[in-house]
């Protein structure tokens, strides 16, 4: 065989190798500059740092809350995706819709199931996201502003799962949006006019149907993920997530590896044969140290990376059971001269109902308007360095107990709401 | 401390000129740039306020005089109203709750809602509830070929009575 020949036989032969190679530059990596050069050099990867505080990792610090509720996102945007295939948001269609994913589409109950329960799932986890959050002290500087971003993510979560909630036009669709807009109308003001706009009528109807639709499925995912985005980016130029002080306040010792950060530097130096990187940006206060390592980090190739397909799969098989055993609530059809008696707001609202039955707008707005206003400010108010990265620490016992206050009460609320009150929201007991 | 960086960029931006053109130029950015997103927020606000709606007509008739005997409370759930007479006198509560806007429905007592228990009297003034306003009174009118004509975008005073 000549050398021509040969070298031809090669291309062909090596193809599957070349095509691998050009997509993931490094080979699964065997030592600290390998695990360096796969997460810098990977796309999805290079979000994370290259290594991190093992403090991180501690299930019992941060319950993977953030990530559940981030996968839960990921889990709602598959099926929701999916179930527009087959949704058409109609008043005279939507229901008939609803019972077609249960008759004649393959897997049409078990997609709306988890698109409900993970929707569902996803008010919870963020709020109790929110909650250890506050109890462990992390909204504190120079963590303020991804807090707020927090607060706005919980906000756009409760929008669109209340958005979602109207879609399958059944009769519990229909009441709880009914309801839960007229709450809106209490705003002083621009109550009524914000009602008009949202419905795009005086009453829920088409207009209403179409509007949450497009709210529900475009506009409310897009800023979602929006702030989502900035939310990890915050984390990483924050310093990573918030973890108590190291014990000795001397000053760390220099971890005797300097190579790893800059290797991440030298490696891309080398790659291309006329490529040159030069470190450009200005490095302060908690971010990228270069040429020093912090005690206590750990590769995130492959430590996090394990971690978060662990909480991955988890979320998913939770999602999966409980939409294999429950199915997702419907009702009959619309019919607007029958309202169920109580007619009832979406759960996450019926703490807010429950306040609304005793006044109208300080239950509806005023109080809730209150809460927000605080929970906008507490990170510029409650200024003390103390007692960050530690569940309920001692020196934070006054904002704990404040805090703790407003959780229980709302979560109380929202159980009266829901157990306690029966037709003509008079006091019944489930029992 | 030897200079660093930081410092000699510092050091840089305090040394460059100030250009008025510049200056200039990019205040007039920055206003075209404010000025394009509060139109552009405005407008979109603007636009998603509808002129017309699709729903339920807020004027309609409802029939005739002799259609609702006196004393008569009719309910008419569709629309949202409650066709009221006494004597020769017509009046319409709209039976829309003014605390969650649910439907009223007609009691001995007046008006009841179903949801949160508000109560209401004859005329629609409060009597119990979370209700916090009482029901509104809509306009009645006669038209020319002897029907009654509701129009619900039209509010009149608790007790306006038209004589039929």
């Amino acid at each position: 065989m000549s050398t021509e020949v040969k070298s031809k036989l090669k291309t062909w032969t090596d193809l599957p190798a070349n095509v691998i190679k050009s997509v993931f530059r490094n080979p699964l990596p065997t030592s600290d500059r390998g695990r360096v050069a796969t997460s810098f050099t990977n796309f999805f990867l290079h979000i994370q740092p290259v290594r991190f505080n093992r403090h991180s990792l501690r299930v019992s610090y941060t319950m993977g809350l953030g990530l559940i509720s981030f996968f839960l996102f990921v889990i709602l945007t598959v099926t929701g995706i999916l179930l527009m295939f087959y949704y058409v948001p109609s008043t005279t269609q939507a229901y008939g819709r609803m019972l077609d994913l249960r008759s004649s589409v393959a897997f049409g109950v078990i997609l709306r199931n988890m698109h409900r329960w993970a929707a569902h799932a996803m008010v919870a986890t963020v709020f109790l996201h929110m909650c250890r959050v506050f109890f462990t002290g992390a909204y504190k500087p120079p963590r303020e502003f991804n807090w707020n971003i927090g607060v706005a993510l919980f906000l756009l979560t409760l929008l669109s799962s209340f958005t979602g909630y109207l879609l399958p036009w059944d009769q519990l669709a229909f009441w709880a949006i009914t309801v839960g807009t007229s709450i809106a109308g209490y705003a002083p003001l621009v109550g009524k006019e914000l009602r008009f706009m949202l419905l795009g009528d005086s009453t829920v109807g088409q207009e209403a149907l179409l509007r949450f639709y497009v709210l529900h499925v475009v506009v409310l995912p897009l800023v979602l993920t929006i702030f989502a985005a900035v939310h990890f980016w915050r984390i990483r130029k924050d310093g990573g997530l918030s973890r108590p002080e190291p014990a000795s306040a001397a000053p760390r010792a220099v971890a005797a590896e300097p190579e790893a950060p800059i290797a991440a530097v030298s490696t891309m130096a080398h790659a291309g044969t006329e490529r040159r990187f030069v470190v450009q940006g200005l490095v302060r206060g908690p971010f990228v140290k270069v040429g020093k390592l912090e005690e206590d980090t750990v590769f995130s190739w492959p430590n996090l990376l394990i971690a978060e397909l662990f909480v991955l799969l988890l979320t998913i098989a939770g999602v999966m059971l409980v939409s294999y055993f429950c199915n997702a609530p419907l009702e009959q059809p619309v019919n607007v001269m029958h309202p169920p008696n109580p007619a009832k707001a979406p759960w996450y609202f019926l703490g807010l109902q429950e306040q609304v039955s005793y006044s109208a707008f300080w239950g509806g707005v005023g109080v809730p308007g209150i809460e927000l206003l605080l929970l906008v400010l507490i990170p510029y108010l409650d200024r003390g360095k103390a007692g960050i990265g530690r569940w309920f620490a001692r020196e934070r016992l006054l904002a704990n107990s404040l805090f703790a206050t407003f959780v229980i009460v709302n979560i109380g609320l929202i159980v009266i709401g829901t157990f306690f009150r029966g037709a003509n929201w008079q006091f019944v007991s489930p029992f | 401390m030897a200079p660093t960086h930081t410092d000699k960029i510092e050091k840089a931006s305090a040394a460059e000129p100030d250009l008025p053109r510049r200056r200039f130029l990019a205040w007039l950015s920055g206003a075209g740039m404010v000025g394009t997103l509060v139109t552009g927020v405005f407008a979109s606000f603007a636009f998603m306020k509808p002129r017309t709606t699709y729903g339920e007509p807020s004027r309609f008739r409802i029939g005739r005089p002799e259609d609702f005997p006196s004393g008569a409370r009719i309910a008419i759930d569709t629309k949202r109203v409650c066709i009221v007479r006494d004597g020769n006198k017509v009046a319409a509560i709209s039976t829309t709750c003014t605390h969650l806007g649910c439907i009223v429905a007609p009691s001995e007592t007046g008006f009841k809602c179903p949801s949160h228990g508000s109560q209401f009297d004859v005329d629609g003034n409060v009597t119990g509830g979370p209700a916090p306003k009482p029901l509104s009174w809509v306009a009645v009118t006669l038209t020319p070929n002897g029907e009654l004509e509701v129009d619900k975008d039209n509010e009149v005073q608790t007790g306006s009575y038209l004589n039929v």
